[in-house]
Protein backbone atom coordinates (compact mmCIF):
# COMPACT_ATOMS: atom_id res chain seq x y z
CA UNK A 1 0.00 0.00 0.00
CA UNK A 2 1.19 3.64 -0.54
CA UNK A 3 -0.07 6.88 0.44
CA UNK A 4 1.15 10.60 -0.23
CA UNK A 5 0.17 13.65 1.59
CA UNK A 6 2.04 17.20 0.77
CA UNK A 7 1.05 19.61 3.43
CA UNK A 8 -0.03 22.68 1.88
CA UNK A 9 2.90 25.15 1.98
CA UNK A 10 5.04 22.30 3.70
CA UNK A 11 6.55 19.08 2.31
CA UNK A 12 5.98 15.48 1.08
CA UNK A 13 5.18 12.48 3.42
CA UNK A 14 4.91 8.96 1.92
CA UNK A 15 3.97 6.27 3.32
CA UNK A 16 4.41 2.20 2.35
CA UNK A 17 2.99 -0.84 4.13
CA UNK A 18 1.25 -3.75 4.41
CA UNK A 19 -1.76 -4.81 5.93
CA UNK A 20 -1.84 -8.19 7.80
CA UNK A 21 -4.87 -9.11 10.17
CA UNK A 22 -6.33 -5.71 9.39
CA UNK A 23 -3.45 -3.94 11.19
CA UNK A 24 -0.63 -1.76 9.21
CA UNK A 25 2.56 -4.02 9.07
CA UNK A 26 5.94 -3.21 7.59
CA UNK A 27 5.32 0.77 7.93
CA UNK A 28 7.83 2.79 6.08
CA UNK A 29 7.69 6.73 6.27
CA UNK A 30 9.76 9.13 3.89
CA UNK A 31 9.38 12.29 2.22
CA UNK A 32 11.18 15.73 1.62
CA UNK A 33 10.63 16.79 5.44
CA UNK A 34 13.25 17.52 8.18
CA UNK A 35 13.07 15.97 11.23
CA UNK A 36 15.56 16.56 14.13
CA UNK A 37 16.61 14.16 15.46
CA UNK A 38 16.59 12.08 12.51
CA UNK A 39 16.64 9.19 14.90
CA UNK A 40 12.72 10.37 15.80
CA UNK A 41 12.19 8.39 12.20
CA UNK A 42 11.98 4.62 14.08
CA UNK A 43 9.72 6.15 16.58
CA UNK A 44 6.99 7.57 14.34
CA UNK A 45 6.78 4.23 11.95
CA UNK A 46 6.78 2.22 15.69
CA UNK A 47 4.48 4.14 16.52
CA UNK A 48 2.20 2.63 13.56
CA UNK A 49 2.86 -0.45 13.09
CA UNK A 50 0.78 -2.90 14.46
CA UNK A 51 -2.16 -0.05 15.04
CA UNK A 52 -5.62 -1.37 13.22
CA UNK A 53 -6.40 0.22 10.16
CA UNK A 54 -9.44 0.88 11.25
CA UNK A 55 -7.87 3.58 13.64
CA UNK A 56 -9.53 7.35 12.37
CA UNK A 57 -6.95 10.12 11.66
CA UNK A 58 -6.85 11.64 14.76
CA UNK A 59 -6.14 8.22 16.44
CA UNK A 60 -2.97 7.48 14.09
CA UNK A 61 -1.78 11.04 14.71
CA UNK A 62 -2.15 10.87 18.27
CA UNK A 63 -0.09 7.82 18.21
CA UNK A 64 2.20 9.52 16.45
CA UNK A 65 2.58 12.51 18.95
CA UNK A 66 2.94 10.41 21.85
CA UNK A 67 6.05 8.06 20.87
CA UNK A 68 8.07 11.20 19.43
CA UNK A 69 10.76 12.32 22.07
CA UNK A 70 10.17 15.59 23.93
CA UNK A 71 12.36 18.16 21.94
CA UNK A 72 11.60 16.76 18.41
CA UNK A 73 11.33 18.90 15.12
CA UNK A 74 9.57 18.00 12.79
CA UNK A 75 9.81 20.98 9.59
CA UNK A 76 7.34 20.47 6.80
CA UNK A 77 5.51 18.33 8.01
CA UNK A 78 3.31 16.87 11.63
CA UNK A 79 1.37 13.56 13.07
CA UNK A 80 -1.42 14.37 11.63
CA UNK A 81 0.30 14.33 7.91
CA UNK A 82 1.61 11.17 8.71
CA UNK A 83 -1.55 9.88 9.54
CA UNK A 84 -3.20 11.26 6.25
CA UNK A 85 -0.66 9.58 3.88
CA UNK A 86 -1.44 6.35 5.76
CA UNK A 87 -5.40 6.80 5.43
CA UNK A 88 -4.56 7.52 1.90
CA UNK A 89 -2.42 4.49 1.26
CA UNK A 90 -5.16 2.13 2.87
CA UNK A 91 -7.72 4.44 0.11
CA UNK A 92 -5.71 3.31 -3.14
CA UNK B 1 16.54 44.34 2.52
CA UNK B 2 12.55 44.19 1.87
CA UNK B 3 10.67 44.61 5.13
CA UNK B 4 10.04 40.68 4.38
CA UNK B 5 13.46 39.66 4.45
CA UNK B 6 14.36 41.36 7.65
CA UNK B 7 11.36 39.60 9.74
CA UNK B 8 12.70 36.51 9.04
CA UNK B 9 15.74 36.55 12.02
CA UNK B 10 16.62 39.54 14.26
CA UNK B 11 19.22 41.46 12.94
CA UNK B 12 21.52 41.41 15.30
CA UNK B 13 22.65 38.08 14.71
CA UNK B 14 24.55 39.44 11.74
CA UNK B 15 27.21 40.28 14.38
CA UNK B 16 28.00 36.72 14.59
CA UNK B 17 29.32 36.61 10.84
CA UNK B 18 32.11 38.78 11.95
CA UNK B 19 32.22 37.10 16.12
CA UNK B 20 33.74 34.04 14.23
CA UNK B 21 37.07 33.33 12.16
CA UNK B 22 36.32 31.56 9.05
CA UNK B 23 38.05 29.64 6.35
CA UNK B 24 36.27 28.93 2.76
CA UNK B 25 37.60 26.13 0.76
CA UNK B 26 36.80 27.12 -3.19
CA UNK B 27 35.61 24.33 -5.28
CA UNK B 28 37.34 21.19 -6.19
CA UNK B 29 35.70 18.69 -8.18
CA UNK B 30 34.94 15.24 -5.68
CA UNK B 31 32.88 11.99 -6.34
CA UNK B 32 29.31 12.76 -5.29
CA UNK B 33 29.55 10.10 -2.26
CA UNK B 34 32.80 12.02 -1.19
CA UNK B 35 30.89 15.29 -1.17
CA UNK B 36 28.62 13.66 1.27
CA UNK B 37 31.21 12.06 3.49
CA UNK B 38 33.31 15.52 3.82
CA UNK B 39 29.73 17.34 4.63
CA UNK B 40 29.91 14.43 7.78
CA UNK B 41 33.39 15.11 8.60
CA UNK B 42 33.79 18.84 8.50
CA UNK B 43 31.00 18.98 10.57
CA UNK B 44 32.57 17.17 13.14
CA UNK B 45 35.66 18.66 13.10
CA UNK B 46 34.21 22.14 13.26
CA UNK B 47 32.12 20.90 15.93
CA UNK B 48 35.08 19.63 17.75
CA UNK B 49 36.68 22.98 17.93
CA UNK B 50 39.62 21.00 15.32
CA UNK B 51 38.32 23.48 12.45
CA UNK B 52 37.14 26.82 12.10
CA UNK B 53 33.66 27.73 10.61
CA UNK B 54 34.10 27.00 7.15
CA UNK B 55 32.12 27.56 3.90
CA UNK B 56 33.14 25.01 1.11
CA UNK B 57 32.16 25.21 -2.77
CA UNK B 58 31.02 21.55 -4.15
CA UNK B 59 32.00 20.45 -7.11
CA UNK B 60 31.42 17.35 -9.16
CA UNK B 61 33.54 14.41 -11.10
CA UNK B 62 29.77 13.16 -12.51
CA UNK B 63 26.12 13.73 -12.37
CA UNK B 64 24.09 12.75 -9.41
CA UNK B 65 21.04 12.53 -7.57
CA UNK B 66 21.28 13.54 -4.16
CA UNK B 67 18.48 12.02 -1.97
CA UNK B 68 17.30 13.74 1.48
CA UNK B 69 17.95 11.73 4.43
CA UNK B 70 14.14 10.89 4.85
CA UNK B 71 13.34 10.34 1.15
CA UNK B 72 12.75 6.89 -0.25
CA UNK B 73 14.91 5.36 -3.68
CA UNK B 74 12.38 4.02 -5.50
CA UNK B 75 9.73 7.24 -4.56
CA UNK B 76 12.33 9.44 -6.02
CA UNK B 77 14.24 7.79 -8.61
CA UNK B 78 13.86 6.01 -11.80
CA UNK B 79 16.61 3.69 -10.48
CA UNK B 80 16.73 1.88 -14.08
CA UNK B 81 16.96 5.26 -15.65
CA UNK B 82 19.36 6.38 -13.77
CA UNK B 83 21.50 3.49 -13.98
CA UNK B 84 21.85 3.12 -17.92
CA UNK B 85 22.21 6.86 -17.97
CA UNK B 86 25.47 6.36 -15.40
CA UNK B 87 23.74 8.69 -13.30
CA UNK B 88 25.37 8.21 -9.18
CA UNK B 89 22.58 8.02 -6.36
CA UNK B 90 23.68 8.69 -3.38
CA UNK B 91 22.20 10.02 -0.18
CA UNK B 92 23.22 13.00 2.05
CA UNK B 93 22.39 13.22 5.87
CA UNK B 94 20.35 16.04 6.32
CA UNK B 95 16.24 15.84 5.11
CA UNK B 96 15.10 17.77 2.27
CA UNK B 97 14.22 17.11 -1.16
CA UNK B 98 16.23 15.08 -4.16
CA UNK B 99 18.04 17.12 -6.32
CA UNK B 100 18.96 16.15 -9.60
CA UNK B 101 22.76 17.56 -10.22
CA UNK B 102 24.81 17.92 -14.08
CA UNK B 103 28.36 18.92 -12.47
CA UNK B 104 28.03 22.40 -14.93
CA UNK B 105 23.89 23.54 -14.15
CA UNK B 106 24.33 23.59 -9.90
CA UNK B 107 25.97 25.90 -7.64
CA UNK B 108 26.31 24.08 -4.22
CA UNK B 109 27.74 25.24 -0.96
CA UNK B 110 27.87 23.86 2.57
CA UNK B 111 28.64 25.94 6.02
CA UNK B 112 29.74 24.33 9.03
CA UNK B 113 29.55 26.08 12.28
CA UNK B 114 29.37 24.85 15.74
CA UNK B 115 25.83 25.33 17.50
CA UNK B 116 26.52 28.72 19.12
CA UNK B 117 26.50 30.62 15.76
CA UNK B 118 22.69 29.82 15.69
CA UNK B 119 21.82 29.72 19.45
CA UNK B 120 18.53 31.39 19.95
CA UNK B 121 17.43 31.27 17.01
CA UNK B 122 14.73 29.07 15.26
CA UNK B 123 15.08 26.57 12.90
CA UNK B 124 13.16 28.63 10.37
CA UNK B 125 15.18 31.91 10.87
CA UNK B 126 18.50 29.83 11.26
CA UNK B 127 18.00 28.98 7.39
CA UNK B 128 17.58 32.41 6.40
CA UNK B 129 20.53 33.68 8.18
CA UNK B 130 22.69 31.05 6.54
CA UNK B 131 22.09 32.36 3.38
CA UNK B 132 21.63 36.21 4.15
CA UNK B 133 25.16 36.53 2.33
CA UNK B 134 23.64 34.57 -0.99
CA UNK B 135 20.24 37.21 -0.84
CA UNK B 136 23.17 40.32 -0.88
CA UNK B 137 25.18 38.70 -3.85
CA UNK B 138 22.05 37.91 -5.84
CA UNK B 139 20.91 41.68 -5.33
CA UNK B 140 24.30 43.21 -6.52
CA UNK B 141 23.81 40.98 -9.78
CA UNK B 142 20.58 42.68 -10.10
CA UNK B 143 18.34 39.77 -9.21
CA UNK B 144 15.59 41.01 -6.46
CA UNK B 145 16.42 37.41 -4.16
CA UNK B 146 14.48 36.87 -1.21
CA UNK B 147 14.13 34.04 0.84
CA UNK B 148 11.29 32.19 1.21
CA UNK B 149 11.04 30.17 4.06
CA UNK B 150 11.37 27.67 5.10
CA UNK B 151 14.45 26.81 2.79
CA UNK B 152 14.19 28.57 -0.74
CA UNK B 153 15.90 31.24 -2.07
CA UNK B 154 13.84 32.79 -4.64
CA UNK B 155 13.02 35.62 -7.16
CA UNK B 156 10.11 37.47 -9.19
CA UNK B 157 11.66 35.27 -12.37
CA UNK B 158 11.20 31.94 -10.18
CA UNK B 159 12.98 29.77 -7.89
CA UNK B 160 16.67 29.45 -7.35
CA UNK B 161 17.66 27.43 -4.92
CA UNK B 162 16.92 25.34 -1.94
CA UNK B 163 18.48 24.37 1.59
CA UNK B 164 18.73 21.80 4.25
CA UNK B 165 20.40 21.32 7.42
CA UNK B 166 21.56 18.36 9.61
CA UNK B 167 22.68 19.45 13.27
CA UNK B 168 24.88 16.27 14.26
CA UNK B 169 28.39 15.25 15.25
CA UNK B 170 28.52 18.67 17.42
CA UNK B 171 28.29 21.17 14.61
CA UNK B 172 25.75 22.57 12.53
CA UNK B 173 25.59 21.61 8.47
CA UNK B 174 23.93 24.30 6.04
CA UNK B 175 24.24 23.29 2.55
CA UNK B 176 22.44 24.84 -0.48
CA UNK B 177 21.55 24.12 -4.08
CA UNK B 178 21.18 26.50 -6.50
CA UNK B 179 20.06 26.18 -10.17
CA UNK B 180 22.67 27.85 -12.50
CA UNK B 181 20.80 26.09 -15.63
CA UNK B 182 18.29 22.95 -15.87
CA UNK B 183 17.86 20.76 -18.54
CA UNK B 184 14.53 19.38 -17.36
CA UNK B 185 14.06 16.51 -20.32
CA UNK B 186 17.62 14.70 -18.74
CA UNK B 187 16.23 15.35 -15.03
CA UNK B 188 11.99 14.02 -15.40
CA UNK B 189 13.94 10.93 -16.75
CA UNK B 190 15.79 10.35 -13.83
CA UNK B 191 13.41 11.65 -10.99
CA UNK B 192 9.95 10.32 -10.55
CA UNK B 193 7.39 12.92 -9.79
CA UNK B 194 4.53 12.01 -8.20
CA UNK B 195 0.77 12.79 -8.69
CA UNK B 196 0.93 14.54 -4.85
CA UNK B 197 4.05 16.36 -5.91
CA UNK B 198 2.30 17.47 -8.97
CA UNK B 199 -0.36 19.29 -7.39
CA UNK B 200 2.20 22.51 -6.78
CA UNK B 201 5.22 21.30 -8.05
CA UNK B 202 4.48 19.62 -11.74
CA UNK B 203 6.33 19.96 -14.67
CA UNK B 204 4.68 22.38 -16.46
CA UNK B 205 4.56 24.78 -13.30
CA UNK B 206 8.00 23.67 -12.13
CA UNK B 207 9.12 24.80 -15.80
CA UNK B 208 8.14 28.28 -15.08
CA UNK B 209 8.44 28.78 -11.62
CA UNK B 210 12.00 27.94 -11.56
CA UNK B 211 14.48 30.65 -12.73
CA UNK B 212 17.61 29.39 -12.71
CA UNK B 213 20.78 31.89 -12.89
CA UNK B 214 21.90 31.73 -16.02
CA UNK B 215 18.66 32.79 -17.14
CA UNK B 216 18.47 35.79 -14.61
CA UNK B 217 21.94 36.96 -14.56
CA UNK B 218 23.00 36.14 -18.28
CA UNK B 219 26.83 35.62 -16.65
CA UNK B 220 29.18 32.66 -16.57
CA UNK B 221 29.34 30.29 -13.47
CA UNK B 222 32.08 31.20 -12.58
CA UNK B 223 31.70 34.90 -12.50
CA UNK B 224 28.30 34.44 -10.09
CA UNK B 225 30.58 31.97 -7.86
CA UNK B 226 33.14 35.05 -7.23
CA UNK B 227 30.77 37.54 -6.64
CA UNK B 228 29.11 35.14 -3.96
CA UNK B 229 32.60 34.63 -2.58
CA UNK B 230 33.31 38.30 -2.33
CA UNK B 231 30.19 38.65 -0.51
CA UNK B 232 30.90 36.24 1.71
CA UNK B 233 34.48 37.21 2.55
CA UNK B 234 33.12 40.70 2.81
CA UNK B 235 30.88 39.42 5.44
CA UNK B 236 33.05 37.05 7.24
CA UNK B 237 36.76 38.01 6.73
CA UNK B 238 37.24 34.49 5.88
CA UNK B 239 40.44 33.09 4.45
CA UNK B 240 41.15 30.43 2.25
CA UNK B 241 41.29 26.90 3.48
CA UNK B 242 41.54 23.55 2.36
CA UNK B 243 40.54 19.97 3.29
CA UNK B 244 43.50 18.79 5.63
CA UNK B 245 45.37 15.81 4.83
CA UNK B 246 43.21 13.88 8.08
CA UNK B 247 39.89 15.17 7.10
CA UNK B 248 40.28 13.74 3.71
CA UNK B 249 41.26 10.40 4.96
CA UNK B 250 38.63 9.86 7.36
CA UNK B 251 36.17 10.86 4.50
CA UNK B 252 37.77 7.92 2.21
CA UNK B 253 36.98 5.69 4.70
CA UNK B 254 33.44 6.77 5.15
CA UNK B 255 32.81 6.82 1.73
CA UNK B 256 33.50 3.26 1.95
CA UNK B 257 31.85 2.23 4.78
CA UNK B 258 28.68 4.24 4.10
CA UNK B 259 28.21 6.32 1.55
CA UNK B 260 29.34 4.34 -1.02
CA UNK B 261 27.59 1.61 0.08
CA UNK B 262 24.32 -0.34 -0.50
CA UNK B 263 23.03 -0.42 2.97
CA UNK B 264 23.00 3.76 3.40
CA UNK B 265 21.60 4.46 -0.15
CA UNK B 266 18.98 2.46 0.35
CA UNK B 267 18.42 2.82 3.76
CA UNK B 268 14.80 3.82 2.59
CA UNK B 269 14.06 1.54 -0.18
Amino acid sequence: MHGEYKTPGGKLVVADFEVESERFRDVVVSGDFFLYPEEALEAITGAVEGLAVTSGEGEIAQAVEAAIPDGTEMLGFSPEAVAIALRRGLAS
Amino acid sequence: MTAEHEALYPLEVEERWKAFEWELIPAYPEDPAMNLALDEVLTRTVGSGERKPTLRFWAWTTTAVILGRFQSVRNEVQIENAAEAGVKVVRRISGGGAMFIEPPLAITYSIHVPPAFVEGLSFPQSYAFFDSWVIEALRELGIDAWYAPLNDITSAGGKIGGAAQARKYGGVLHHTTMAYDMNIPTMMQILRIGQEKLSDKGLRSADKRVGPLRQQTNLPRETIIERMTESFVRRTDAVPGKVTVEERAEAEELVRTKFDTEAWTYLLP
